[in-house]
């Protein structure tokens, strides 16, 4: 075979894998969840911070992972901190990935069959979605990252003109005034940005395939700063034109807006399809990637062959989507996954990340 | 406690669900691996080994053969052996005569494919007539070989025979099989070697403009039948000394000529090589077009996407060849193969090229949105009509409807039934004789999709759909990805018409899954649109004025990657 030196990642493909994996089913939700618990239009600060903080934290993660090069914390965590709490934490980290997934095509399901097929059984949406996922993650990261670059454009261009389209009945006093209930507010929408952004924490399995594992804080950064530009935009037009009260009643707002006007002329006059669309595409790059990342974990924990273990996962998955009986435990069951990312991913990594310094583990040794 | 598990316990069916998730992928699985291994010809490490040692050691295989075979240098023995070989052929003929010395001599030839002119002005005339003065000159020579031999082998090739193309057969095997290709032997009392002269020259036909890529604006040429006219041709290009061709015989009973050629500085020399493995490899009695060696070679053979470029164009294959691609040509047929191929490659036409940028991009632009036309045009009426005409303005929707009114079946057979009687009209238009094709068209497209409309058969809505599915697959310029797109066009009218958009959608992701995993010749397939390289996306959706291309495409890892010194 016609060799290639570039069967790793490149740095703009660790950019597009962060923003897809983080435009998850937040686009939808993000409005209502964060507005329900600041209460004032100042989410949009709330979201600023959330993004510094997540920043600190995967900032964390990639220096950790570049005390070991070319390695996974699945394979790193076990010289940290000895192979049995390592294999433990390596073990929440994979079924915290599985739970992502499930949680994620649980709500494709859920919104698929609220506006697109109202009588399809939820087993045929969830299974043919779950075989094409698997379809793509046999062939290893370079294709999801490929097909990832594929997604986001298309996501960012649909979203921006529907966005734009909205702004027909966007109301700027909707969103004001700035802080005029004080900061504390915006202090309490905190917990629900970091839960939106959450996605950074791929990378601690994404420098091991880096071409320039040095580049990947540079990766982070701006794979972040995409889906919160979009997050904001979104935001800030949807609570524009629907109110902060209208925004708390709905289950999901930006479909609401989106199905709140028309526009005549055009070829289409309303446009939660096209918004459907590439939150569909959206949904199967978190899904895809969380699944990658959970049976790489599997694979590298018990050292086999990782092909069996992505098929071994889908009834795993399929399972755990299933289990939450109505949409209020649905969404129950992600804020607690989201939270225990806080602790697993926010805490964990700066905690290992001072041990690794204190002991002078890993690879590189920066002075000497 | 223990209550609340309980309750979140799911139902029996629900496990089931979970098997058949699990299986049904697994079957897939084991088929397409089971299916790649019985059908993928794909050139695995260990096949070339014992291909290579028929063509490249025939030292071996073949000394011992040689002793018997080889000959006697007795005109009577060696002439009846070669007989005794290839003369209940009808077409091959024996013409005896005597050399103006006295010796005894023979040509053999092929009816029809010998050089008719070349054998009677320029070998037997001088044979028969001239040489008795020239004779008695070069008697050093002859002194030094056998004495009763005046003429040698050297001597007839230097003094006497004033041809080009002229070499000695050092086997029967191999004399006979170059008499039935059209080279004329010739046979002479005394000389041990049997000489070949000239080359065949069977009817051929003349360069003309390409059927299947017809052009506007660019040269009128097309590849033809002929390797050497073809190989010619890439020559006439212009001063080039990097351009290379190298000759491999392929087919195990009917050997042909393969040529591969390529810039030597230009193409990266693991692609190269890999071209020259995978060609080895091929194991087959008989090629007879080039669409063989393509299937012969490809990396995926369960995919729905050719995986090197068939033209007919020589201006293609060196512009191809310039970007570090390599070019196989068949004897015996017009179409050169380029390979890796990307995606993008088959919808560029050389046009977009010879064309001012502008209406280029303009151009290519169409293309591409033709092709997602010829894809998805038909699934999104079936998606709409059937799962969400909420979706379509009103007034639209309220006019598909009223056309619809009679209509008895659900969308997707009435899409089906028009769809498959545009596929079957095609093909026969295809087939059909120059002068009724156009009437066909006319009878078909016209009166039936009119009288189809009038049954109550189908909607003149979905008329329109397929008209416009039907003109935008005939906007691609390449055949053979129009087949392609044709065929998923099918797969995606049936997602659509089991799981509406959301169908859509999956399969658009499905094909995309498909096409990032999919590889030519190490290259992905659909490069260069991901990974992102900014450079190779000037010449892409987008072509840039000259100006700014200045280097080849980065996905091709040339040696030498600046279009301009």
């Amino acid at each position: 075979m016609f060799t290639r030196t570039d069967d790793k990642i490149t740095t703009a493909q660790t950019v597009v894998i962060i923003s897809c994996y983080m435009l998850g089913s937040g686009v939808l939700t993000l409005p209502r969840t964060l507005t329900e618990r600041v209460k004032t239009a100042d989410g949009w600060i709330s979201l600023i911070l959330g993004w510094l903080i997540i920043m600190l934290a995967g900032i964390c993660i990639v220096k950790l992972c570049q005390q070991f090069p070319g390695k996974t914390i699945y394979q790193f965590v076990q010289e940290i901190v000895g192979s049995w709490i390592g294999s433990c934490l390596s073990m929440l980290m994979i079924l915290y990935f599985v739970a992502i997934s499930a949680f994620q095509i649980r709500v494709m399901a859920e919104v698929t069959m609220l506006y697109l097929l109202e009588s399809t059984p939820i087993w045929a949406i969830v299974m043919s979605f779950m075989w094409i996922g698997l379809y793509l993650i046999t062939s290893g990261i370079n294709s999801i990252a490929r097909l990832f670059e594929i997604i986001l454009p298309i996501t960012i261009i649909v979203l921006l003109i529907c966005m734009f389209l909205s702004s027909k009945i966007f109301d700027i006093n909707n969103v004001r005034p700035v802080l005029g209930e004080g900061l504390f507010p915006v202090i309490r929408g905190l917990k629900t940005t970091i839960l939106v952004f959450l996605g950074y924490e791929i990378m601690i399995i994404l420098p091991a395939f880096m071409q320039h594992p040095q580049k990947g804080v540079k990766a982070l950064i701006i794979g972040t700063s995409i889906p919160l530009v979009l997050y904001l935009i979104t935001f800030i037009m949807v609570v524009g034109a629907l109110s902060v009260d209208g925004v708390v009643r709905s289950t999901w707002p930006t479909l609401d807006l989106m199905r709140s006007f028309e526009i005549t002329g055009l070829l289409f006059e309303r446009f939660e399809f096209f918004l459907l669309v590439i939150w569909i595409m959206q949904i199967f790059s978190t899904f895809t990637i969380t699944f990658y990342a959970g049976s790489l974990g599997l694979a590298q924990l018990f050292q086999k062959n990782i092909q069996p273990i992505m098929y071994g996962l889908i009834p795993i998955i399929y399972i755990v989507a299933l289990l939450p009986k109505n949409m209020n435990e649905l969404f129950d069951f992600g804020d607690f996954v989201s939270s225990v990312s806080i602790y697993l991913f926010g805490l964990l990594p700066v905690l290992l990340l001072l041990i690794t310094k204190i002991f002078k583990k890993g690879a590189v040794k920066e002075d000497g | 406690m223990w209550k609340t598990i309980v309750s979140y316990i799911p139902d029996g069916i629900v496990f089931v669900q979970a098997l058949v998730i699990l299986i049904v992928p697994i079957i897939i699985y084991f088929t397409s691996k089971w299916l790649q291994s019985a059908l993928g010809t794909r050139p695995s490490e260990d096949t070339p080994t014992e291909n290579k040692s028929e063509e490249n050691t025939p030292e071996n295989g073949k000394a011992e053969t040689e002793a018997t075979l080889s000959f006697t240098g007795k005109y009577e023995a060696d002439l009846a052996s070669i007989k005794k070989k290839i003369a209940k052929n009808c077409d091959v003929h024996f013409r005896e005569f005597t050399m103006a010395t006295g010796k005894k001599a023979a040509i053999i030839y092929v009816e029809g494919l010998y050089d008719k002119e070349l054998i009677e002005v320029q070998v037997m005339k001088s044979l028969m007539f001239d040489d008795a003065e020239e004779t008695e000159k070069p008697s050093d020579d002859t002194k030094k070989s056998s004495d009763d031999t005046k003429i040698t082998k050297t001597y007839l090739m230097n003094k006497m025979l004033p041809i080009s193309e002229i070499r000695e057969a050092l086997n029967l095997q191999e004399l006979i099989s170059d008499i039935l290709v059209g080279s004329t032997a010739m046979l002479i009392d005394g000389i041990v070697e049997v000489l070949l002269l000239g080359s065949a020259t069977g009817k051929t036909r003349s360069i003309e403009e390409p059927l299947s890529e017809g052009l506007l604006r660019g040269p009128r040429v097309g590849f033809t039948e002929i390797l050497s006219d073809n190989t010619a041709v890439l020559r006439r290009h212009g001063k080039n000394e990097s351009l290379e061709m190298i000759k491999f015989q392929v087919g195990t009973r009917a050997k042909k000529d393969l040529v591969v050629a390529y810039m030597n500085d230009i193409v990266n020399s693991e692609l190269l090589e890999e071209v020259k493995r995978r060609i080895e490899a091929i194991n087959m009695d008989y090629l007879p077009e080039s669409g063989y060696v393509e299937q012969l070679i490809e990396d995926n053979t369960l995919s729905p996407f050719q995986q090197a470029q068939n033209t007919e164009r020589p201006d293609r294959v060196i512009n191809s060849l310039l970007e570090g691609r390599v070019a196989i040509l068949l004897d015996g047929s017009p179409f050169a193969l380029i390979v890796p191929v990307t995606f993008s490659m088959l919808l560029q036409s050389p046009e977009d090229y010879y064309e001012r940028w502008i209406p280029g991009t303009l151009l290519r632009m169409l293309r591409f949105l033709a092709t997602f036309f010829a894809l998805f045009a038909p699934a999104l009426y079936i998606s709409f009509i059937s799962y969400h005409p909420g979706l379509i303005p009103t007034k639209l929707v309220m006019s598909i409807i009223d056309a619809r009114q009679g209509v008895p079946f659900p969308s997707l057979i009435e899409a089906l039934i028009m769809e498959t009687s545009i596929e079957i009209l095609r093909e026969a238009g295809v087939r059909l004789p120059k002068p009724i094709g156009p009437a066909m068209g006319i009878v078909g497209g016209l009166i039936i999709g009119d009288a189809a409309v009038n049954a109550g058969l189908v909607s003149p809505f979905l008329v329109i759909v397929v008209a416009v599915t039907a003109i935008s697959s005939f906007a691609i310029p390449s055949y053979s990805a129009g087949i392609t797109l044709r065929l998923l066009r099918f797969l995606a009218m049936f997602s659509a018409a089991v799981l509406g958009a959301y169908g859509t959608i999956l399969f658009f992701l499905l094909l995309f899954s498909h096409l990032v995993k999919l590889k030519s010749f190490g290259v992905p397939y659909i490069s260069p649109a991901v990974p992102y390289r900014l450079d190779d996306w000037k010449d892409f959706i987008f072509r840039l004025p000259f100006k700014v291309m200045k280097r080849r495409p980065l996905m091709m890892k040339t040696k030498d990657s600046d279009r301009k010194k």
